[in-house]
């Protein structure tokens, strides 16, 4: 018997019990497409991560200290650091970054509050971060001198307080340490998280941007947790940070205490660890196919019995235990290939779905599909093999007798 | 055509042995029309299916065409029954999800023989037991007889050595069962060697030798005297 006669006659019998076929496919469905979903969203994340890089541009530094528990107060980076990093020739703008927790944001009941980040920079920030103004304006050189009371929020806060997100001018109150301080809103962004944070208002933390300055007197303390630097010349991105760190070394009167991090590198931290979680969703989702897989054995098992006596005919017509064996297998690997195929479909356009929730184009490689259709053949093959090869070892005489 | 000596069959049923065929010597030679004949527990379905190559006998040689049956592999026995023989049950064993034609087509798609060439030999084979009308029909459409049409289209479409039937009219009404004798009489006529197993003294009437078992041994091997025609009681 040729290979095509038995997928024909493969196919033949997946689709006389169609119901049945469709419900042991489903097992295989499930996984295929929950795994091309999560690897699209996933893939599709890095891919919008990278491109938010690039729009910053790849001459970033960011320095911080290496292991801020094991520093002691004399190497904790501090305002005055400043001075220091803005005066080496490479640099074109710095901005320290000082993010206070704790902090409650009084919300339009005033009773109810809703915990912030306050975020401390310079009006420097502005060039290396993509803020995305949709009312007013950032800081500039005055607010951050005479450390003003000002902030920019994003819109979804100010719907929470306000009700509507045209809040420039308007007064919020932050408190920090029991103690309440009236702000002016001079900008509204949008929520970097996008829609995305729309659906979670309650857990998406709210982040608020003033005056380094202004912040440092809320929290009493003059620390900077990192500064954030744009250089001129990308190929002298690894001088410029061996150099700053000397600097920094020489004025703490320490050593190797001080990490200086590339645009470029944060990215591949970022991507490794959306990697590592896109790795371990889609083996959970793995596991579902595993389940589909044992369904698809299990089926093919009752599918032998109940046709011990067709297994019977065909042998005393000359059929081989090959043959046979072929044809159960093949009606396996149709089950799976089928279920891989509109697995794929249906991860494809969940991919698409959640992608246009997140505002994030899910990217569907050619890895990723070849691998699924090996990976659902390979199913059928290993699911099917013990089921073809029970029917493969029927005896003729006891199979033509089975009722 | 086919020789048998000293043929043993011995089951192992649990402890016991059963001894279904105890030094059975038979000689079937071409064009012969045979009926083995015995009550049930005789030892004739075993017979049948040892000369089918459907099992194996545990002692004692079976020679099939010249061919040693008794030494080969799994994989050639199944090419033995696809090329030498043509089965025809009392239950028809067609597939019921394919048509007449399918079915006869089936012994050629494990011959490995051509889509197209098939189809003209299966057409030819329905059309020889006179069901060019129904190719199209599956199994539940057909009638008894015309079940057993079928089937016995399907036995002769790789042009085998021996026809062997297996009480092939226990489940027809006598109109039909004769119908059936009688196109196996033609095929006799035409060359074609038939062994058939029967309980049934009428049909065996039908054919030219009917050998007796009992208790897996031959008690009795004779030449009908007169071989009853269909021919005279169908219109």
């Amino acid at each position: 018997m040729n290979l095509v006669e038995s997928v024909k006659s493969a196919f033949r019998s997946v689709f006389s019990n169609k119901m049945r076929s469709f419900l042991t496919m489903l097992g295989i469905i499930i996984g295929i497409s929950s795994v091309i979903m999560i690897t699209s969203i996933g893939q599709g994340s890095q891919a919008a991560l990278t491109g938010e890089f690039d729009k910053l541009g790849v001459n970033m530094l960011t320095i911080s200290l290496k292991d801020p528990s094991k520093a002691t107060s004399r190497d904790q980076l501090i305002i005055e650091d400043m001075e220091i990093i803005k005066n080496h020739p490479q640099v074109t703008s710095v901005t320290p970054l000082y993010q206070g927790g704790n902090a409650q944001i009084q919300l339009r009941n005033p009773k109810e509050y809703r915990s912030s980040i306050l975020i401390g920079v310079n009006e420097s920030y502005k060039d290396i971060s993509a803020l995305n103004f949709i009312y007013g304006r950032f800081l500039i050189d005055t607010d951050v001198k005479m450390k003003s009371k000002v902030a920019i929020i994003d819109d979804g806060l100010a719907k929470v307080i306000f009700g509507y997100d045209d809040v420039i001018g308007q007064q919020i109150y932050v408190q920090v340490k029991q103690v309440k301080h009236p702000f002016t809103v001079i900008g509204v962004i949008k929520n970097p998280m996008g829609d995305f944070a729309s659906l979670f208002p309650d857990q998406m933390p709210t982040m608020l941007y003033m005056p380094i300055g202004a912040v440092h007197d809320l929290y009493g303390t003059n620390r900077i947790q990192n500064f954030a630097v744009a250089i001129q010349d990308k190929d002298k991105i690894n001088d410029t940070s061996l150099e700053l760190t000397k600097m920094l070394e020489k004025k703490h009167r320490n050593e190797n205490q001080y990490y200086v991090q590339s645009a470029t590198e944060s990215l591949d931290v970022v991507n490794k660890v959306l990697g590592y979680f896109t790795a371990f969703i889609s083996f959970v989702a793995g596991i579902s196919l595993l389940v589909g897989g044992i369904g698809v054995m299990n089926i093919m098992l009752v599918t032998v019995t109940e046709r011990t006596r067709e297994i019977g005919i065909r042998k005393s017509l000359g059929a081989k235990n090959k043959d046979i064996r072929i044809q159960f297998l093949i009606e396996a690997m149709i089950l799976t290939i089928i279920g891989g195929l509109i697995g794929m479909a249906l991860g494809y356009l969940g991919g698409l779905g959640i992608g246009s929730l997140m505002k994030i184009a899910p990217k569907v490689s050619f890895i990723v599909v070849s691998l699924t259709v090996t990976l659902s053949s390979m199913i059928g093959i290993i699911f099917g093999v013990y089921p073809a090869n029970k029917a493969a070892k029927l005896d003729p005489i006891e199979a033509l007798r089975y009722e | 055509m086919i020789a048998i000596k000293n043929l043993t069959k011995v089951y192992q049923n649990g402890q016991i042995e059963v001894a279904a065929l105890r030094t059975v010597n038979l000689t079937v030679a071409a064009k012969e029309f045979v009926s083995i004949m015995g009550p049930s527990g005789s030892g004739k379905s075993t017979m049948m299916n040892i000369i089918g190559c459907l099992d194996k006998s545990t002692e004692g040689e079976y020679c099939l065409d010249q061919v040693n049956i008794s030494s080969l592999k799994d994989d050639d026995l199944a090419d033995i029954r696809n090329k030498k023989i043509g089965f025809i049950f009392q239950s028809f064993n067609l597939l019921p999800k394919l048509t007449a034609l399918e079915n006869v087509e089936l012994p050629m798609v494990y011959a490995g023989i051509g889509a197209k060439e098939r189809k003209d030999r299966a057409l030819d084979a329905l059309k020889k037991v006179g069901l060019e009308d129904r190719v199209f029909h599956k199994p539940n459409e057909l009638s008894g007889g015309q079940m057993q049409r079928v089937a016995i289209a399907r036995a002769l479409v790789n042009q085998p050595s021996i026809l062997l039937a297996d009480e092939p009219t226990g489940n027809l009404d006598s109109r039909s069962g004769e119908e059936i004798m009688g196109i196996f009489q033609d095929l006799n006529q035409e060359g074609a060697t038939i062994v058939m197993v029967t309980h049934e003294p009428e049909i065996a009437a039908y054919t030219k030798r009917i050998v007796t078992f009992r208790d897996g041994e031959i008690i009795s091997d004779e030449l009908v005297k007169n071989t009853l025609s269909t021919r005279r009681n169908l219109v």
